[in-house]
Order: structure tokens, then sequence, then C-alpha cells
């Protein structure tokens, strides 16, 4: 679903955020990214998103070469991955729905459809309630949750999250991961960049390091969650 | 790819809600550039409106045109009688009739009383005879009658053929000066208008940055991104379009019942009535051609900035 050859991606002479990363992600698989502060994470999530290009190598995301993809289809592989940016990037100035339902409005659901799977996507990160509050009325977590609920309400088939429990208590973080789960269990590929080391070790899923703009170390699924496929963080 | 749904039907909606939204947000911005249309617009009306009211007056005189033919002031009899066989074998000279030199002094101090005394102390009758016939507007544009003006103008006794449609053609290229004169400072301005509802756009789309970066993350088309600013500028054409007419109509009935009808003879070319419909139409027209190119011109050097 997702492939890296030899990924090099360099701002300029004195600046390489990623240096020969190659790395396969199967459909299907939950994945963390994991590493310290500037270690290329985010970096690897643009270029995924097809944000950026990459200096030397080649990405093909859900069969798409990335580095061949004309602009014009750009907007239509984009709609096929749910992204939770780090910092949110909710429109400030729409409401809580109007937020979810734009992204409905683009891909052409039909007006009188958008309540009822803006408010199952709300209902889904326990939001429902704050249909009509706008983003700045929310706090850093209930944010968080919001841009979970837009990248989950078209089913996407990669979901791509860059720090989603970054601003959140363990359990509600643990909540968050638990609708993640639920999104792969549904179909979705999960792609998750935390440095939450706990969490991730409490998942027993499959884990890519990055550190200095490198792989340093690629850990499996264990394999009791490899059979499991689900079942989730410890809670619920 | 699924290009067909690049903008679903249901996108059009939203288009002109967001459109609606932003101009209401900008409001003074909006103002400018309405204004901006609106004023074009209103000069470009103004002169279409002198030119459609001048050329209701030439058809209104074509319609009745009237050669005048002034004898000699010594023309004798013979010469008077020669002229009025002339006239009767050409049937292109239609229903004539003998204007004598008494008639047209009467005719003069009935027209001009002020100058009565003037006329009383000359002495003798300076207005020479004159057959006035009436012919159709279409012979205007004949070579056989102009042939047989040229046969007339030779007739001993014949001092001078006068056409009615000589000064008719003057007032008709009038027309055509007013008509290119407005289309040139009406276009000029429209062209200064469509560039400020660009600017406007342009600011707009600046104070929208962000937005517009998060709807190309989440999969919005340019064509999904640039419809409410293409809107937003067809809209703002369209309003200044209609306050142009507005304003024009509003003006053009002012001065018709400020202005008393017999104080002069320029009133009878300036309201014989308003724009025809077709004319209200491309005003309006003309607003939203102009506001849809300024928006297009600054949403489309924008997206590909940011391509």
């Amino acid at each position: 679903m997702i492939h890296f050859y030899h990924v090099t991606k360099r701002f300029d002479r004195y600046s390489t955020a990623l240096h020969d990363v190659t790395f396969h992600i199967d459909k299907g698989e939950f994945v963390f990214l994991t590493g310290p502060s500037g270690a290329g994470k985010s970096t690897l999530l643009k270029l995924i998103l097809r944000q950026m290009k990459p200096t030397d190598g080649q990405i093909v995301v859900n069969g798409r070469n990335l580095n061949a993809m004309r602009r014009a289809h750009l907007p239509f592989f984009r709609r096929e991955i749910g992204m939770v940016f780090q910092d949110f990037k909710l429109i400030e100035r729409m409401t809580v729905f109007e937020n979810l339902s734009f992204i409905l409005t683009i891909i052409g659901v039909p007006p009188k459809e958008h309540k009822k799977k803006a408010y199952g996507a709300l209902r889904t990160v326990s939001l429902h309630h704050k249909l009509n509050a706008y983003p700045p009325q929310l706090s850093g977590g209930e944010q968080q949750r919001v841009a979970v609920a837009r990248a989950l309400i078209n089913d996407p088939l990669v979901l791509i999250a860059d720090e989603p429990t970054g601003n959140l208590d363990p359990d509600l973080s643990a909540e968050i991961l638990e609708i993640f789960a639920d999104a792969n269990l549904r179909g979705s590929t999960v792609l998750i960049a935390t440095h939450d080391r706990e969490l991730i070790t409490r998942s027993g899923r499959r884990v890519i390091a990055l550190d200095h703009g490198r792989i340093t170390d690629e850990k499996p699924a264990a394999p009791e969650r490899a059979a499991r496929a689900g079942g989730l963080f410890g809670i619920g | 790819m699924r290009r067909d749904a690049e903008v679903p039907r249901s996108t059009i909606g939203w288009f002109f809600r967001e459109a609606v939204r932003r101009i209401w947000v900008s409001k003074r911005t909006s103002f400018v550039a309405v204004a901006m249309i609106a004023i074009s617009l209103l000069i470009l009306g103004s002169f279409l409106l002198l030119s459609e009211n001048l050329e209701r007056a030439v058809t209104r005189w074509q319609g009745s045109s009237r050669v005048t033919i002034y004898l000699d002031a010594d023309a004798t009899p013979s010469q008077t009688h020669d002229v009025d066989a002339f006239l009767a074998a050409h049937r292109d000279f239609g229903r004539r009739r003998l204007v004598t030199k008494e008639e047209a002094l009467t005719r003069f101090k009935s027209y001009f009383t002020n100058l009565n005394e003037v006329v009383g102390e000359l002495d003798e009758n300076p207005f020479p005879a004159s057959f006035e016939c009436n012919v159709t507007p279409r012979l205007a544009q004949s070579s056989v009658f102009a042939r047989e003006v040229g046969e007339l103008r030779a007739i001993a006794g014949v001092d001078q053929v006068q056409l009615d449609w000589d000064w008719v053609r003057r007032l008709r290229r009038l027309v055509d000066v007013i008509n290119v004169a407005g289309f040139v400072a009406g276009g000029i301005l429209a062209i200064a208008a469509a560039f400020t509802i660009a600017n406007v756009i342009r600011l707009t789309m600046m104070l929208y940055r962000e937005e517009i970066e998060i709807m190309r993350l989440v999969g919005a088309t340019e064509r999904i991104i640039r419809g409410p600013f293409l809107i937003e500028g067809l809209l703002q054409g369209t309003i200044g379009g209609i306050f142009a007419v507005g304003l024009l109509f509003a003006s053009y009935e002012i001065a018709r019942r400020l202005i008393p009808p017999a104080s002069s003879l320029l009133w009878g070319f300036l309201f014989a009535g308003f724009l025809p419909w077709q004319k209200i139409v491309g005003l309006v027209a003309g607003g939203m051609v102009a506001g849809w190119l300024g928006s297009w011109i600054s949403v489309r050097e924008r997206t590909e900035e940011s391509a």
C-alpha cells in the first residue's frame, strides 16, 4: 500500500530530512513511525500526502507513483487518504460540522446526508455535542478529535496521523488509538507518527524507527497481535 | 481518476453560499469593487441612453422626410410652372405644395414672433417661394433620385434643393460618435473595474491563504477552490450592473421631471424614452463579465503561483 524506495529528501546542501529510506507497508497494516523530534517523521508523512516531492527515490502509495503523479490527479489521490495533522488544520471560521461537511461537499455527497455522516463521525470521537462549536472554542484535545473525525469521515484507504495523541491525556490517547484500530479493522491501512514509546510498546504493532533521517530499527507486530488483528490498546 | 466528479453538482450551491459570505465579511472592499463597476456602467449607460434617444429622433424624422426646392427671388411664373411640371412628372417627389413668398414670410413671423419688428422694417420680402415635397426615406440611398435632384437643380429659376436627410445623416454620424465614445469610455472604465475586482479577489485570497492550503490537503480540486472566488467576482459585477441601471433610471426620471417639456428642443432629443430591455440586460451582463474577468485574472495567477 505504501512503498518507499531509497527515498532521500534534502531541503538544501546542509539539511537532509530523509536519507535513503526504504520500507513497505502492506494493505491493512497498522504501523507506528517513531523517533525523536527532527528524526524526519513529519517529512515522511508529507511525502506520502505529496505535500512535497522527494529529492531522490520513488514513492508508491495505493498503486500510484507519486513522483509521476500529475497535479490534476492530486486532489483525487488525497481524498483516499485521511490525514490527522499535528496542528489539526481545522478551518477556524467554520463550525465543527462545517469542517466535516466540507469534505463531503468536495467529494459530492448530497448535502442532506452531511448531518448524518458528520454526526456519526463526531460520535465516534465523542464530540457529537460540539457540532455547532467553532474550533477556537474547543480545547486542544477536542480539536484533535475533530481532526480525527474529519480524517475518518470519508472511510479512507490510508489513515495517516502526525502525533495524534500529543495533546491528549492517556485515557483519551488510548481511546483515539482504539478509533484508529477500528478503522484498521474496517480496512484502512494506518500509519501513525508518534514518540509516545509506552503507547507503541503496549500496542504490539509494527514499528518503524527513524533517527536523523534514516531508518534505525524496524520491529514487526507481536505474533499474538498479528494473529488477533485488533483488540487493542488495553482498554475497551 | 474520477475527473467527472471534479465539481460535484451540490458544490455549486456551496460556491454561492461561500461567495455571499465572503462578500459580507469583506463589505468595504466589496463595496469599492461594486462602486467601480457601477460607475463605469453608469457612464456607458448614459452614452447609450443619449444615443438611443437621438437615434429615435433620427428615425422619426426619417419617416417624414421632405425635399424643399427654393426658387430664385426673381423666378418668373413660367419658371415656377416648369418646376411644378418637373415635380409632377417624377413620382419620387410625391405630394408637392407651393409655398409662396408671402406664405413664407407669414410662417417666419409665426415661428419667430420676437423678430417681427425687424422683418417689418425691411423694404421687401426676403423669403423665396418654394416647393415642399414629401419623399420616402429609402430614396436617400437611391442613385436615380440623386440624378433627378441634379436635373431639378439645373432647371432655370431653381436656387437651391434642400434635402432633410442631409442633416439627419449628420445627426446619425453624431449618434455613431456618441456610441463609440461611450463604448471607449465605458470599456476603459470597465477594464479598470475588472482590475479593481481582481485586486479585491487577490486580497480575499490572501486572507484565505491558510484555508486554501487546508482545502488542497483534504482533496479539493483547483476548480473547487477557485469556484467561490469566481462567483464572488461575478456577484460583485452583477450587483454593480444592477446599481448602474437603477441609478441611470433614477437620474433619467428625475431629469425628465425637473426639465419642463416646452423649455427646449433638446427635451425631445433626450427624453423620448429609457433604454430598451436588451440594452439594460446588456449593461448588467457587462458588469457580470467584468466581475468574472477580474476574479478569473487574480484566481488564475494566485492558484498558478501556489502550484
